[in-house]
């Protein structure tokens, strides 16, 4: 076998043979009437959404309007002083509030997540082979041979040189951080990819790249993804159909495409209005006009 | 436990797993380590007193000049000579014998006291830091209430039932050593605690205790050597304190302070025997401090350019190896 269909072999390899089979079903995640309370403050109310195999969701939200709190109630990760009511149904597995065990199970294997921040979620003291590497420590009992062909040929996908295995997250750039975020993210072959605003860090050229690259791991996976922006334009690029939410609801759904021409909620009318103005560089009065 | 999944793959139910080390041997960053230490002053100096005490211990497992128990009465407090290289004290015995035996027991003690601070200290920062935040301020409230009690007088306490002992020793400053480690190390720890990437190793499945030891201490490491480092030293000092209180040390066992203690007595009339006892203790303790310093600088890998070059050569070698295989 040569080198190229050796990487070919490995590359099938990491995405389909040892995802792990939990989901009985077309259905990733089911989310019914989740409430999140912190402090007598209503974070989530009645939240309900669906996402299925092989699906791209967006979820968009003006700044603290409960995007990143939905985040943390679907993988089990909001403040012990959350009150969380609903049910949240992941690879056919129902978790209760509180069942960290239950959660901590699926995280990383199941589920994995790409930051906001890359250079704040890479642990300063671990090399790039050491961060993408924990995810396969800890799922999968893999010898160090193993472990180490699977993180150099991640790397290659997501287009970091082998020679970078070494380096340490402040010798990189923002936009090869956030590769190294997508690579820990997409080690363990999950079936579903939250990426809570991965690009809002970058710069205009590096976001584009990273939302292509992410997409199209993402689509050659055959995983599903939330991906969780407040930029409708970035929105537009990576998603096929998106909800927009706003002070913890729910507001509206729909095809972004559609949403992004003709939003119906005054919230998210100003939302898209925003991105027009802001993002797309078009006057939405002048084009109403 | 481990499941088999349909390609014969092994996958993990749990997140439990052995801990994440680097992927450079042990053994090619001690040797970085070590040659970074050697190219310091401090370290340098640090290196070569360190590798004088252990070699100077093990040695007198086996040798010393005299027995410690032999006397000449008729040469006590004798001057420095050729029989006697560092004199006699008040018995006749030799101080180089007394010192090289006792430069293991403060090794044995300084070894301890850093074992009991370190697994105190973070104990208590685990607790600081934890995510309960009643449990969490509790431990703040103790650690401080705690801290306040001076290591004599804990000594003292430990002595009343069960005597002068070098355990009493090591006990005493195990603990308030460990609580100031604490106090120290948690605000550090708070800020790894409530960072983004210990959330993203979280969001990995990584458990709450390897969270803590492969994610939070590591980024401590700076103030833990330097704290470590010197809790090794002040255990020497007070060893010398509690012994000549007559908490520390028991009567007839070697050690530096047990030395300072028989020579002390007659510091007007006989300077030269405390010199040499107080010439250790000195040397040891600044060379214990510098160790920590050393240590903080070279092997942390954020700190040390050195250490991630090797980091970077392995994997290009071993990425290369494992290609060409």
């Amino acid at each position: 076998m040569n080198r190229t269909d050796m990487k070919d072999a490995m590359a099938q390899d990491v995405d389909v043979a040892t995802r792990p089979q939990l989901a009985t079903s077309g259905e990733i995640l089911r989310v019914r009437d989740l409430s999140v309370q912190i402090a007598d403050k209503t974070v989530l109310d009645d939240v309900t959404l669906d996402i299925g195999a092989s699906e791209r969701v967006g979820l968009i939200g003006a700044s603290g309007s409960g995007k990143s709190m939905l985040v943390k109630a679907i993988t089990g990760l909001l403040p012990r002083a959350a009150r969380v009511g609903g049910d949240i149904t992941m690879g056919g597995t129902r978790l209760q509030a509180g069942d960290d065990a239950a959660f901590a199970a699926l995280r990383g294997r199941y589920v994995g997540l790409v930051f906001q921040n890359p250079g704040a979620a890479l642990n300063p003291v671990l090399s790039v082979e050491q961060q993408v590497c924990l995810p396969l420590r800890l799922h999968y009992d893999l010898d160090a041979g193993e472990r180490r062909d699977r993180v150099m040929t991640m790397l290659e996908r997501v287009g970091l040189p082998a020679s970078l295995a070494g380096s340490y997250p402040h010798e990189l750039s923002g936009g090869q951080q956030q590769r190294v975020g997508i690579a820990t993210a997409l080690i363990t072959s999950p079936r579903l990819i939250i990426a809570d605003e991965p690009t809002t860090a970058l710069d205009a050229i590096v976001q584009r790249s990273i939302i292509d690259l992410l997409v199209s791991l993402v689509e050659s996976a055959g995983a599903s993804m939330l991906f969780i922006t407040h930029d409708f334009a970035v929105l537009s690029r990576a998603t096929t159909r998106c909800m927009v939410i706003d002070r913890g609801r729910i507001i509206e759904t729909g095809d972004t495409a559609a949403l992004l021409h003709d939003p119906r909620q005054p919230q998210t009318r100003l939302l898209v209005n925003a991105a027009k103005t802001l993002t797309l560089n078009v006057n939405p009065e002048h084009h109403h006009a | 436990m481990t499941a088999v999944s349909d390609d014969g793959k092994r996958f993990k139910r749990s997140g439990r797993d052995r801990h994440a080390t680097g992927n450079v041997p042990l053994r090619m960053r001690f040797g970085v380590i070590m040659r970074s230490m050697w190219q310091q002053s401090g370290g340098r100096f640090a290196l070569i007193v360190m590798a004088c005490w252990i070699a100077v211990s093990l040695l007198s497992l086996f040798w010393t000049p005299y027995p410690l128990l032999q006397t000449d009465g008729g040469h006590a407090w004798a001057s420095p000579s050729a029989a006697h290289p560092l004199g006699t004290d008040g018995v006749g015995a030799d101080v180089l014998s007394w010192l090289m035996a006792g430069s293991r027991t403060n090794l044995v003690i300084a070894l301890l006291t850093m074992l009991v601070s370190a697994m105190i200290g973070l104990a208590c920062t685990a607790v600081m830091v934890s995510g309960r935040r009643a449990l969490a301020s509790a431990g703040v409230v103790v650690v401080d209430a705690l801290i306040a009690i001076p290591t004599v007088l804990l000594a003292l306490l430990f002595a009343v039932p069960f005597g002068a002992s070098i355990a009493v020793i090591v006990a005493a400053c195990g603990m308030t050593y460990g609580l100031n480690m604490a106090r120290i190390v948690k605000p550090s720890a708070s800020l790894a605690a409530r960072s983004a990437y210990v959330q993203a190793a979280r969001a990995m499945g990584v458990s709450a205790w390897r969270v803590f030891f492969t994610h939070i201490v590591p980024s401590t490491f700076p103030v833990l050597a330097v704290q470590l480092s010197m809790s090794a030293g002040t255990s020497i000092l007070a060893e010398a304190g509690l012994t000549y209180l007559g908490v520390g040390v028991p009567s007839g066992v070697p050690s530096w302070g047990h030395t300072l203690t028989t020579s002390v007595r007659l510091i007007s009339v006989y300077p030269l025997t405390v010199l040499w006892p107080g010439l250790t203790v000195t040397l040891v303790v600044t060379a214990l401090y510098l160790l920590g310093d050393a240590i903080r600088d070279c092997a942390d890998p954020l700190a040390n350019v050195e250490l991630r070059k090797l980091a970077a050569t392995v994997s290009r070698q071993t990425h290369n190896t494992g290609v060409d295989a």
